[in-house]
């Protein structure tokens, strides 16, 4: 618990959390605006002006998915921020050569590290819960005003409020992983970054040609190995023939999380501070 | 010398070093290396850059997984202390804060850790004469003040054994003259204190005991007086007059061992200052200077680590 309580102190002296809180709620507000505007062109039946195929289009049209869509605004930005939250716990620790007092103080370093997953955990909850509010709050407005009902009661609107809860303390837990896998502060920050933003839609371009190529859609669904892809379709609960099914993703996202964690404490162990 | 003085920490904070061995892919950084610190002493950690003094120290820490050998603080591995900054205090380098982090929240994050007190920080901080600078970044602190931060911290669990590798580095003569009573008065205390360092001369000034290694082993232990009589440098006394071949001839006569440096003074082995005092005044002879020259540290030093190639 002392050591918990010394890692989040690590994190609240120091400004890092608050460009990334700042980056996760603009995210929040910009998502919010595109998520609500799609609500309103699929839910009042312009969803061709999107030009999706028809069976996806009819995909689209579910008032319960689109209020779930929109209650978990800005996830995906978010994520990234509290994935480099969890990376720079990390990496810090050797950038500024913090590493030697940590273990000095907490020799077992296999604690050390639990205690960074904890206190990761932490935050990612608590970035979910400040989203949240937000999204609860202003989400609920739009769906009554636009006379499409809060769906609040919806078990799978309340279902990915819950996942995106998950998927918040995850992805803090895969940025340790990481930052434990690749020590050098940029090089480790970059590599999570370009992965998470570019390397999804790279990866999705390439399912996309070979789903063409072997004119199969079911193609698509081994998207869910990407963990950026694992999460949203964990918290989405539009059904798509694009899309596997939610617990898929769960478990894609769950199995990163425990394998970079592991690994990371596996190394940490070996490794030599000097 | 203080040995005993105080009895709670007494005896129980020797550090024993075992057949300590760290082989890097293309060094054998330490090699072999045996010794030991006794508590209530200030054991000097010397030799030659690329020694292995770091590597050691850093082992004895935890930090650095050894190739084969043990050290053992207390008779138990670092790894295996309960508490252990209540038991050891380090300071091993002097950039070790996050440059973002206040001093203060600095203590403040490692108290945390330990479950001490946090009102600790702050009596450590002004231990070391750092409470104007306590809400500073730790970027803004100069190289001195990163190394009294570093004493601050290990000195947070009030342990009974030190480890300080230089932590001299960049302090002012002040902050020398501080670091030298602050550490003495500890090792009074009954405390171990093993502390590196290249400044010989303060060596001489502050340790009891020293461990010279080089290229990785053990060159000789032991206790100051001890390391330096080994050596074939002795004791002359400095001596010089106007007569100084009466002198020199009287004090030959006397059997003693008589030079003449460069600037003609007479450089007296074999017999002590009082001596060639009175030898000078029954030849009436006015001196102008005559002093005691000890053999030093560092003329030690430099004999005992001469030809042992120090950067491998
Ligand atoms: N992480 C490392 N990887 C490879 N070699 C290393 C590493 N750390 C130290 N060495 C090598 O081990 C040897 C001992 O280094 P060490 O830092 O222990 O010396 P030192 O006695 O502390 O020197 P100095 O007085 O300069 O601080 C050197 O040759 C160094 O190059
Ligand atoms: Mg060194």
């Amino acid at each position: 618990m002392n050591l918990v309580r010394s890692e989040l102190l690590k994190i609240r002296t120091t400004a890092a959390w608050l460009w990334m809180a700042l980056g996760a709620l603009l995210a929040v507000a910009l998502a919010f605006v595109t998520n609500a505007w799609l609500a309103h062109t699929t839910l009042t039946g312009d969803a061709d002006m999107l030009g999706l195929p028809p069976e996806e289009a009819a995909a689209q049209q579910d008032v319960v998915g689109q209020a779930a869509n929109l209650y978990t605004s800005g996830q995906y930005f978010g994520l990234l921020f509290v994935m480099l939250i969890g990376v720079l716990m990390v990496t810090n620790e050797f950038f500024h050569q913090t590493a030697t007092t940590t273990f000095l103080s907490t020799p077992k370093r296999t604690s050390v590290i639990f205690s960074k997953l904890v206190a990761a955990s932490l935050i990612g909850f608590v970035f979910w819960l400040v989203t949240s509010v937000i999204n609860l709050v202003a989400g609920a407005l739009f769906m009554s005003i636009n006379d499409f009902g809060t769906q609040l009661g919806e078990w799978e609107v309340q279902r990915a409020f819950l996942f995106n809860l998950l998927a918040y303390a995850l992805w803090t837990i895969l940025g340790i992983g990481v930052g434990t896998l690749i020590t050098n502060q940029i090089g480790a920050v970059v590599t999570s970054a370009v992965v998470y933003l570019i390397g999804t839609q790279v990866a999705s371009l390439f399912f996309f040609l070979l789903s063409s190529w072997l004119d199969s859609e079911a193609v698509l669904k081994w998207q869910v190995v990407l963990p950026s892809v694992a999460s949203s379709v964990m918290v989405n609960s539009i059904e798509s023939p694009m899309l596997p099914a939610w617990w898929v993703g769960a478990l894609v996202l769950v199995g990163y999380a425990v394998v970079t964690g592991t690994i990371g404490i596996l190394i940490t162990r070996r490794r030599d501070i000097s | 010398m203080s040995d005993g003085q105080r009895s709670p920490t007494t005896g129980s904070g020797q550090i024993v070093v075992s057949g300590l061995t760290k082989q890097y892919k293309n060094v054998r950084a330490v090699n072999d290396l045996s010794f030991t610190v006794e508590p209530g002493r200030v054991t000097g950690f010397l030799g030659p850059n690329g020694a292995g003094k770091t590597t050691t120290l850093r082992m004895l820490l935890n930090l650095v997984t050894p190739t084969a050998g043990s050290a053992t603080i207390g008779g138990r591995r670092y790894a295996d202390l309960t508490d252990p900054l209540r038991h050891v205090g380090a300071v091993l380098e002097a950039s070790s804060a996050h440059k973002g982090r206040t001093g203060i929240n600095h203590l403040r994050v490692i108290a945390a850790a330990a479950g001490l007190p946090k009102t600790r920080a702050d009596e450590v901080l002004a231990m070391v004469g750092l409470t104007p600078a306590a809400k500073r970044k730790f970027k803004g602190y100069s190289l001195g003040m990163k190394q009294r931060l570093g004493i601050a911290a290990a000195m947070l669990g009030d342990p009974r054994v030190l480890v300080l590798d230089e932590p001299a580095n960049g302090l002012d003569p002040e902050g020398i003259r501080w670091m030298r009573g602050f550490l003495k008065a500890l090792a009074t205390e009954g405390r171990t204190v093993l502390v590196s360092s290249h400044l010989l001369s303060e060596m001489q000034l502050l340790a009891d005991d020293v461990v010279i290694i080089a290229a990785g082993q053990l060159i000789r232990q032991g206790p100051v007086d001890q390391v330096i009589g080994s050596m074939a440098q002795t004791t002359r006394v400095r001596v010089r007059t106007p007569q100084a071949t009466e002198l020199a001839k009287a004090l030959r006569e006397q059997s003693a061992v008589v030079e003449v440096d460069p600037h003609g003074a007479l450089l007296v082995a074999g017999v002590d200052a009082a001596t060639v005092g009175r030898a000078a005044l029954a030849v009436q002879a006015e001196l102008h200077e005559l002093t005691t020259e000890r053999p030093d540290l560092e003329g030690v030093f430099l004999e005992l680590t001469a030809g042992k190639a120090g950067i491998r």
